[in-house]
């Protein structure tokens, strides 16, 4: 045990030693800083929001999101440089196409492990391995850009601080709007119409839904087809941000669990919850510290959350 | 963690036909450096390593039901006592730097050798320490979750996060770890003033396999290893009948962190380096690969489907570069077809014996179960 309160002290030290010293608190800076972390807030909605229909709804633990997103990208990409097409253009193609792959997935492997939930997270880490090297053997592993769409570029001003300009990228602005209309669309699908009601019966209780009628195979398969475009238009939008890379799935996958799990899976309303919560101390703490303690401190209080409310921060708790 | 404890019992011997297909595997590993090349040698020194963790992978997965993708990180935190050891005893006899700290640190400014980096220059220090700060880190994790209701996929989910966090942090503390470097450059091992050569790190490494091994089998033969399998089949009925679910979990958890945690500080002197890579999501994957191609709950499995592996990615790597997708192709149709692993081919006579009928009941629920 000495060691390990030695370990304890040694990376409070750490943390002691690399912290700048106490900033005043500049007005200016820490808005843009907040602002910065609705950027985040953007990115991690976008990413999770996919993931919290696979998981959130159908249960599935799908280790190749990452992927999807990528093969999103990768679908903007060559639209891109084949036909010169606009990046919102691009958006649909990339939502259909990761669907479908989507689809195939779910036909071919998914579907023979429901229940197993560990079968299916090593199946699908196998597909995630395998979607990265068959782009990395198409593509080549080498860097692809991807051009933003030129009239949302720029800074957008909303007000001032003092004579000092607070500044957003309209090209953030453009990501959080399209993270909360996609979430807008998946709740109303979800909550609005027959299909959604026929996901939810479906996840509730499968065989009861059966009875009723239900087509449970294919709902299983719209549904998870339709969270894997959610993350192909995710990574449409992220393209541009940084470059393109048969490996660039992975950078989001941990976030993105991390904010649907943080969030809660039972209502979709979670997601949105955790991406707030997780981008917000995200950007403030970076903004006390730095990034690497910042994106360590959130997830050691991810662990810490998930240790006491495993069923995420806001959902009702249930009767066992 | 006393009831824990109490549990592991003198249990049953092993089978006789095991014993001397056991033996001859043996042998053959004890020849198998005099008949190949250098590089065969370090190369399977290797696989064996990394198959004894995939063992440790076990442990916790296959016998216990707790899939960690934290193995890598426990492995790694071994491997960096190892590694600050090698890398100060070079500093100390030929560095070219001046001061006895190691090149890493004087490039990013450090004035002197922090002072929970320093006893780790002392031999007997780095070995305890590489078994005991991976354990230690284990016990205070296991503790911390495996006594709450939180279970089966978010203790993976959170096992991720880990992995996730540590490497930031490894990477992002350039002066005390080497940054994404890692430390490099150690010195060669030194054992009663002689430098160990490759094929002593062989039968090092070969020797701890081995033991690990029949530890392990003893272990999950005993009492204590029945009753790690009935809460990976049914946590619930295990603690109504009076067991600490939480003490066993978190004794065997600690335990395999251990072993982990020797594998990364062997693997330093053969490796010749480490770094946050190991620590990362995709070595700890990596492990689990091994274990689900293997075999869950088997002790060979891991080891053969870490030498297998091993040895066609050698032999790939010459044809094609693009061995990962290979990789995933094979978990891919293991996972489909032959949810067992490897080991499941093997005719099920081999183990079982008429002898073990402790052995005999256990598999054949599993049968069932499957």
């Amino acid at each position: 045990m000495n060691v390990l309160s030695f370990n304890a002290i040694s990376s409070l030290i750490y943390l002691a030693e690399i912290s700048p010293p106490p900033k005043a608190i500049d007005p200016v800076a820490i808005t843009n800083q907040l602002l910065n972390g609705v950027g985040i807030i953007g990115i991690l909605l976008l990413t999770g929001l996919g993931l919290s229909i696979t998981f959130g709804v159908m249960r599935i633990i799908n280790l190749a999101h990452g992927e999807f997103i990528m093969l999103g990208a990768y679908t903007t990409f060559v639209l891109q440089s084949n036909f010169k097409m606009d990046l919102l253009m691009t958006i649909p193609f990339s939502f259909l196409f990761t669907a479908l792959v989507g689809a195939l997935v779910e036909v071919t492997i998914v579907r023979r492990l429901y229940g197993r939930a560990i079968e299916t997270l090593l199946a699908t880490w196998g597909l995630s391995i395998v979607l990265q090297g068959v782009v990395k053997l198409i593509f080549t592993a080498q860097l692809k850009y991807v051009k933003s769409p030129p009239y949302i570029r720029g800074n957008w001003t909303p007000f001032t601080i003092g004579g000092q300009a607070i500044e957003i990228s309209y090209y953030r602005l453009f990501i959080i709007f399209m993270a909360l209309l996609l979430f807008g669309i998946t709740a109303y699908l979800l909550y609005g119409t027959t299909l959604g009601r026929e996901v939810r019966a479906v996840t509730q209780n499968r065989e009861m839904a059966k009875c009723l009628g239900i087509n449970t195979s294919l709902v299983d398969m719209l549904t998870f087809a339709y969270g894997c475009g959610l993350a192909g238009i995710a990574g449409t939008v992220i393209a541009s941000l940084k470059s393109v890379a048969p490996a660039m799935g992975q950078d989001y996958l941990v976030d993105a669990w991390m904010t649907v799990v943080a969030g809660g899976v039972d209502k979709l309303v979670g997601v949105l919850a955790g991406a707030v919560l997780i981008g917000e101390s995200n950007a403030a703490i970076a903004y006390l510290l730095n990034d690497p303690t910042a994106r360590v401190i959130v997830l050691a209080a991810v662990i810490v959350l998930i240790r006491y409310r495993p069923e995420g921060l806001f959902t009702v708790q249930k009767r066992g | 963690m006393a009831q824990a404890l109490g549990q592991i019992q003198q249990s049953n011997f092993v089978p006789k036909k095991w014993q001397i297909i056991n033996l001859a595997v043996l042998l053959v590993l004890i020849i198998f450096p005099f008949v190949a090349g250098t590089f065969q040698t370090n190369l399977m020194a290797k696989l064996l390593l990394f198959g004894i963790l995939g063992v440790s992978l076990d442990l916790v997965w296959g016998f216990t039901g707790i899939l960690s993708f934290a193995h890598g990180v426990f492995f790694t935190l071994g491997g960096y006592a190892m590694a600050y050891y090698l890398k100060l005893n070079l500093s100390a006899t030929a560095n070219n730097y001046g001061g006895n700290i190691p090149d890493f640190m004087v490039w990013n400014g450090l004035k002197e050798l922090p002072w929970f980096i320093a006893p780790l220059q002392f031999f007997p220090i780095a070995v305890i320490a590489m078994v005991v700060i991976p354990a230690g880190f284990a016990y205070a994790i296991g503790s911390f979750i495996f006594r709450s209701k939180v279970s089966g996929v978010y203790i993976t989910v959170i096992t991720l996060a880990i992995a996730s966090a540590l490497t930031t942090f490894f990477v992002s503390q350039q002066a005390y770890t080497g940054g994404t470097n890692g430390i490099t450059d150690v010195s060669k091992l030194m054992l009663f003033g002689m430098v160990v050569p490759p094929i002593g790190i062989y039968f090092i490494i070969l020797a701890f396999a081995a033991l690990t091994l029949a530890g392990s089998w003893w272990l999950t033969k005993s009492n204590f290893g029945l009753i790690l399998r009935s809460i990976k089949e049914n946590e619930q009925r295990i603690s109504y009948l009076g067991y600490d679910v939480a003490s066993f979990k978190i004794f065997i958890w600690t335990l395999s962190a251990g072993i982990a945690g020797i594998c990364g500080g062997l693997f330093v002197p053969l490796n010749n380096f480490i770094s946050p890579v190991y620590l990362g999501v995709a070595f700890g994957t990596q492990v689990v690969i091994w274990v689900a191609v293997g075999g869950r709950g088997t002790l060979f499995g891991p080891i053969i489907a870490a030498i297998l592996l091993g040895q066609l990615q050698n032999s790939v790597d010459r044809i094609t570069q693009d061995w990962q997708l290979i990789v995933g192709i094979i978990l891919m149709l293991v996972v489909l077809f032959l949810p067992d692993g490897l080991m499941s081919l093997l005719p099920k006579k081999l183990l079982t014996s008429s002898s073990n009928k402790k052995l005999l009941a256990s598999s054949s629920d599993q049968l069932e179960k499957a």
